[in-house]
């Protein structure tokens, strides 16, 4: 069936940007029609690939929560306080099962294990840099390399202006550029 | 039909009957207000007076929750003070006369706003070093002002110096848990990592503007900034916050390093110091940007929540939640992560 999705797209922004930006008179209405062309852009860049990046995306946070899990557990005697997190992570892995190939439910999916991710990495904040926390800090390492791969994808209006010379370091870099100093 | 009611408006206050209001239109930018443009011309003394106007009112939803009155209330204070603001008349918190409150101020003509304009448009070329100084010497004024004797001291001072890192942290954290509709890992860990790594102490509490940047200014082609617009978000605290946030990438618009588009960091740190006799400690510019970026993507999550529970169909709404990576990417950096 074509046309797919995104040439349908191209051609409301095509529309927008040829025929009726043009004809607009008052300065709010072009500004107006120049964000839904963004909003567009930034639609499009995502439409093909937005299931596969979450399944992908949700196999590598299983992956961390796991390596999470771990360091938590082995991290120095006496630290009580972590092992409901342990528990809760576990909770997350074994209730992890839908198959469903719906973008709704693929995020869905993404948004719980992202939400014990969060836990952990505030957790890990707090951790970091203590004695005995070097398995801690080998996957906090980890975790951030895969939020800087997910937070370079996709469209955004500043990869045109403010973000372009960073966007091009990523790029050239063939993955997340990590040139910049690291305090750790 | 708004255009009817400022000037039924307009009538009482300035007490002439036959003022005719014109050129209505809405007018881009100021995302947390509508902003609206007009002429109005009535009689007086015997004379025609026609003069520009903007009103600024309160929207339905919006990416900041603020007042409009203490907007107000600081750009009539600091006008005296050698801050370049438009003259404000009137400010209604009657949501009955123009269905939501608003308040009234001076249109100031011949100037740009739009970063793209004042950055790439030749006729501004040649004006950038003079616009850059302006743009420095400006915030140095604005950290130079005397706030109590001004009367802002009901904006609410930090109880010491040490405490205007902690005040912000916790005012954009608490937005955060208000509007986030979805988990937010990197900005949860920023939050831990700011408290953490606080900033030396302010050298002074000052009047901060918290929006200073490229963008929220208006400038003619002799390279003078004639207005400092978009106070909202202004309060009391440190000096280096307002520094950083106009060091932030997101209004770097060229792409390069220079900070607003405008110049080198370097000369800007040089020329804010000469100017303002505040020391720019790179830990604070480091810790103040980074929390500008957390700030910025907490204000886009203010915005993506009120389009999500349907108080705005605006697009702007939508596009600013869809665009909080980079920001994250950029508080990601700041981390040293």
């Amino acid at each position: 069936m074509r046309p797919n999705a995104i040439e349908s797209l191209r051609a409301a922004q095509a529309a927008l940007g040829e025929v009726i930006a043009p004809g607009l008179t008052s300065a709010f209405a072009v500004d107006s029609a120049q964000t839904v062309q963004m909003l567009l852009e930034s639609l499009a860049s995502e439409w093909d690939t937005a299931a596969e990046s979450l399944s992908r995306d949700s196999e590598t946070l299983r992956s961390l929560l796991s390596a999470a899990g771990e360091a938590l557990t082995n991290a120095p005697a006496g630290n009580e306080s972590l092992r409901p997190l342990v528990s809760e992570i576990e909770h997350r892995l074994r209730d992890d099962g839908t198959t469903s190939l719906m973008i709704s439910e693929l995020a869905s999916r993404n948004g719980s294990l992202r939400a014990t991710l969060e836990s952990v990495l505030v957790t890990f904040e707090d951790q970091t840099g203590r004695p005995g926390s070097e398995k801690i800090d080998e996957v906090r390492i980890r975790i951030y390399k895969h939020l800087k791969e997910v937070a370079a994808r996709g469209w955004s209006f500043w990869d045109v202006s403010s973000f372009r010379g960073r966007m091009a370091a990523i790029n050239s870099a063939d993955g997340v550029d990590d040139s910049r100093e690291s305090v750790g | 039909m708004l255009q009817q009611r400022i000037q039924e408006y307009l009538s009482a206050k300035i007490g002439a009957d036959d003022v005719a209001v014109s050129n209505l239109v809405r007018i881009p930018g100021g995302a947390s207000r509508e902003t609206w443009s007009f002429d109005a011309r009535w009689p007086e003394n015997g004379m025609e007076v026609e003069r520009g106007f903007v009103l600024r009112r309160d929207p339905d939803a919006s990416l900041l929750e603020t007042e409009r009155d203490l907007e107000f209330r600081v750009m009539d204070a600091v006008a005296g003070h050698g801050v370049p603001v438009p003259k404000m008349y009137w400010l209604e918190s009657d949501g009955g006369l123009l269905d939501r409150p608003f308040f009234v101020m001076e249109r100031i003509d011949g100037c740009e706003t739009s970063p793209t304009q004042v950055l790439m448009d030749p006729r501004f070329f040649p004006v950038r070093a003079k616009l850059a100084e302006h743009f420095v010497d400006i915030l140095a004024r604005i950290h130079a002002l005397d706030w109590r004797g001004s009367g802002l001291d009901f904006l609410g001072a930090p109880t010491d110096e040490a405490a205007c890192a902690t005040m912000e942290i916790e005012k954009w954290e608490a937005v955060v848990d208000r509007d986030a509709l979805e988990p937010q890992p990197v900005l949860r860990a920023a939050f831990r990592w700011m408290r953490r790594h606080p900033p030396p102490p302010a050298e002074r509490i000052v009047l901060v503007h918290a929006d200073y940047r490229t963008g929220n200014f208006l400038c003619d082609s002799d390279g003078e900034i004639r207005g400092v617009l978009d106070w909202e978000m202004v309060h009391l605290g440190d000096p280096m916050e307002d520094v950083a946030w106009a060091c932030m990438r997101p209004w770097r618009w060229l792409g390069d390093e220079n900070i607003g588009g405008l110049i080198q960091r370097e000369q800007f740190y040089k020329r804010y110091e000469e100017e303002s006799g505040f020391s720019v400690i790179p830990e604070a510019i480091r810790f103040w940007e980074l929390l500008g970026n957390v700030k910025l993507a907490a204000i886009f999550l203010t915005g993506a929540r009120s389009y999500c529970e349907g108080r705005t169909r605006s697009p702007m709404m939508a596009f600013l939640g869809r665009n909080i990576a980079r920001l994250e990417l950029e508080v990601m950096d700041l981390m040293g992560v």
